[in-house]
């Protein structure tokens, strides 16, 4: 009977404990992409004061990823920098010094793509978040949202973004935009669409000053 | 509704009064039986809320009945260790100040004794008087006949003379000497008369005390009989009481709870050090569950504690308990309380500790460098004021043993109160409701009556003219007016039916 009464408690102790192999709901997972294609690369510094900003308010558990939008983004070698960060702060303190070390050396010696794969890099982003098990999925997409494939590349696929929140940061005005802006509202547009058909919550934020904006 | 004016060929405000009319007629036909049902219904719910008031209100009536034992008993306890702790503290002061009183008799004894030794020392013993008095006088009655008796006469007188001269200088000088020793004998004895006064003093101030002491018992006593007896007055004394102990308690108990929430906040984030700051349970972090932990643990040590030192009654186990085991104990929660303070002495160190670092790396991807060496100049300050109250506080904690105790043992009363009042006033509602319903009920016969009452009427000229037909007086028309029994029964508008 005791034996008994000491596995309840410890079933009931554990078994409501948040954790293990099942998706935590309190851990966040930040993914984003930065678009290094052609001029967009000068516009880095602004994101590295994003990350900057990020990693101050990520707490222990939470799970941060920085990848480069190139010619093909599909793949995990476009991941600039990763963490899952330790349950101990002081850890957590040290590996977010790393992150910024990392993200600070990316952006000085960045080079430019040729083209622009903004949908090989959602889906690895959603692929990542999706393996990671993190209750919260953030994806962040610092680009001027003009995609630009090389030829033979296939992207016309739907996304599944059920349970992710999807904000497109920093989206520039082109210069082809200034001739005829509703070149820029459809861009923006489509991209909406592509991101609310597939169960995602949609966002842009063009004014960086506004911290409320970033927050998770 | 139009396929039902469509089902008879005659226009639709035709359709609706023969309609009504056909309704008018049904409900006029079912009076009888529509009012009795009325009447049931309205009865039922009347007497259901009247009973259902009843009840609430005999409930209301034993749990006041309750509430008046508790309170009293309560009170009894009450007064009884405030007589308890009355008497204990006269025995400490008689076995303090009035045990030494055979000494100090015995000190008053000597020092009379003394006293009258020296006035007896000093009484004045009068001089001898001259024997040679009468001699002197038997001489200078002599008569002086011849010249050489005359001379001889003269030099005993001069040898007389001198010789008295000599004896009263040494009898005026032994005076002289034997007052002087009287002098300094009572001279003496000055210092003795004050003591014994400074004595006697005392001793009257240590009676006074006792004086007032036993006057203090005497009315916690009458006060104690009082609540024995359970008179009225006692009772309401003990709810007046009750009440602002109550709202002192939770008061301090308030402040116990403001004092255990700053001392959560001091250590819940070094606890994420040790513990971890991801896992949850139950959507707590566990750094706060553990941090919770350490402060209940502490709090009840500190019951525990006080429990043992016997100012606090909420086990009464523990009460029951010998001293040694009660000492063994209270030790026990004392050191483990302490070994808790210095746990959360260090966890404040570790917490100053993560929030310099918080701040460098803040400041760090601020892009502002490291901190500025000013502010680490007076770091300490924080530091080692966060030290003291982690150490400080929990034991501060503890004594919210005694409020608590408090806030428990008359907050049954307080609560039970406010269920009376609660009883008191759902039976007063209850009241008014079947009030309302019966009148309710009335209202449904009015209303009723008032549908058919071109029926009716016909029926009261029917009634009226077969009366006079018949000569038979005392019909009346079957109005409502009159017929309701506020008391018991409702309104029996049907009469009219019958007689019909």
């Amino acid at each position: 009977m005791r034996r008994l009464w000491i596995a309840v408690l410890v079933f009931s102790l554990f078994g409501c404990s948040d954790g293990g192999g099942q998706a935590n709901n309190y851990q966040r997972g930040v993914y984003l992409l930065l678009d290094t294609s052609g001029t967009y690369t000068e516009e880095l510094v602004k994101a590295k004061q994003i990350i900057n900003y990020l990693l101050a308010y990520l707490e222990p558990g939470d799970t941060f990823v920085v990848a480069r939008i190139d010619s093909g983004s599909f793949s995990e070698k476009d991941i600039v920098a990763k963490v899952t960060l330790d349950a101990r702060p002081s850890a957590a303190n040290r590996q977010k010094r790393e992150f910024a070390s990392t993200i600070a050396d990316f952006v000085t010696n960045v080079k430019s793509s040729a083209y622009t794969d903004i949908s090989g890099g959602l889906l690895q982003a959603i692929e990542y978040l999706n393996e990671a098990r993190v209750g919260k999925k953030h994806i962040y997409i610092f680009s001027d949202l003009k995609e630009d494939l090389p030829a033979n590349f296939k992207r016309d696929f739907d996304f599944t973004l059920d349970g992710f929140v999807v904000k497109a940061l920093n989206v520039t005005k082109l210069r082809s935009d200034n001739v005829n802006p509703v070149e820029y509202l459809e861009r923006v547009a489509d991209w909406q669409a592509r991101v609310v058909q597939g169960g995602g919550t949609w966002g842009i934020i063009n004014d960086l000053d506004r911290a409320d904006a970033l927050a998770l | 509704m139009s396929a039902i004016y469509s089902a008879f060929p005659t226009p639709p405000w035709l359709t609706t009064l023969i309609l009504f009319a056909i309704a008018v007629l049904l409900l006029y036909m079912a009076r009888t039986s529509a009012h009795g049902a009325i009447n049931s219904i309205f009865r039922m719910l009347h007497n259901g809320l009247r009973i259902g008031a009843r009840s609430v209100a005999l409930a209301e009536k034993r749990l006041s009945v309750r509430n008046r034992d508790v309170l009293l008993a309560l009170g009894r306890d009450h007064a009884e260790r405030e007589l308890n702790r009355e008497f204990f503290r006269i025995n400490r002061f008689v076995e303090r100040d009035l045990g030494g009183y055979p000494q100090v008799q015995r000190a008053i004894q000597a020092q009379v004794t003394q006293i009258s030794e020296d006035y007896k020392a000093s009484a004045e013993v009068p001089p001898p008087s001259p024997d040679w008095v009468q001699a002197v006088e038997s001489v200078a009655k002599l008569q002086v006949k011849e010249k050489s008796n005359s001379n001889l006469t003269s030099r005993i007188l001069e040898d007389i003379y001198n010789a008295a001269e000599d004896q009263h200088r040494e009898t005026l000088k032994e005076y002289r000497e034997a007052m002087t020793e009287r002098n300094n004998r009572l001279r003496q004895m000055a210092p003795f008369w004050r003591k014994l006064s400074n004595t006697v003093d005392q001793v009257g101030k240590h009676l006074q005390e006792l004086v007032t002491r036993s006057n203090n018992i005497d009315r916690q006593m009458e006060h104690f009989e009082e609540i024995n007896r359970g008179t009225d007055k006692a009772a309401r004394r003990l709810k007046a009481s009750n009440s602002i102990q109550f709202c002192v308690a939770l008061l301090f108990v308030l402040f116990a709870a403001g004092g255990a929430f700053f001392n959560f906040h001091l250590i819940a984030l070094p606890m994420s050090e040790m513990v971890g700051a991801a896992s949850r349970v139950g959507g707590v972090k566990v750094a706060d569950v553990a941090a919770l932990v350490i402060i209940f643990l502490e709090i009840t040590m500190g019951m525990f504690l006080l429990e043992c030192l016997g100012w606090t009654r909420l086990f009464p186990i523990i009460g029951a308990m010998d001293d040694k085991s009660r000492v063994r104990i209270a030790i026990a929660c004392g050191t483990f309380l302490l070994v808790l303070a210095g746990v959360e002495a260090g966890l404040a160190f570790m917490r100053d500790q993560i929030a310099a670092d918080y701040s460098a790396l803040r400041a760090s991807l601020a892009g502002a460098g490291s901190a500025p060496e000013e502010e680490a100049v007076n770091a300490w300050i924080p530091r080692v004021t966060g030290m003291f109250l982690g150490f400080t506080v929990p034991l501060a904690l503890t004594l919210v043993a005694i409020p608590l105790e408090y806030l428990i043992n008359t907050g049954r009363n307080i609560f039970g109160m406010l269920l009376e009042y609660l009883l008191r006033l759902l039976a007063i509602l209850l009241r008014l409701a079947g009030n309302v319903s019966r009148h309710l009920g009335h209202l449904t016969l009015y209303l009723y009556d008032m549908l058919i009452v071109l029926p009716l009427w016909l029926e009261g000229l029917w009634l009226a003219s077969r009366r006079a037909s018949s000569g038979a007086g005392g019909a009346e028309f079957g109005g409502p007016d009159g017929n309701a029994d506020g008391g018991s029964s409702f309104y029996r508008g049907n009469e009219v039916s019958k007689n019909a």
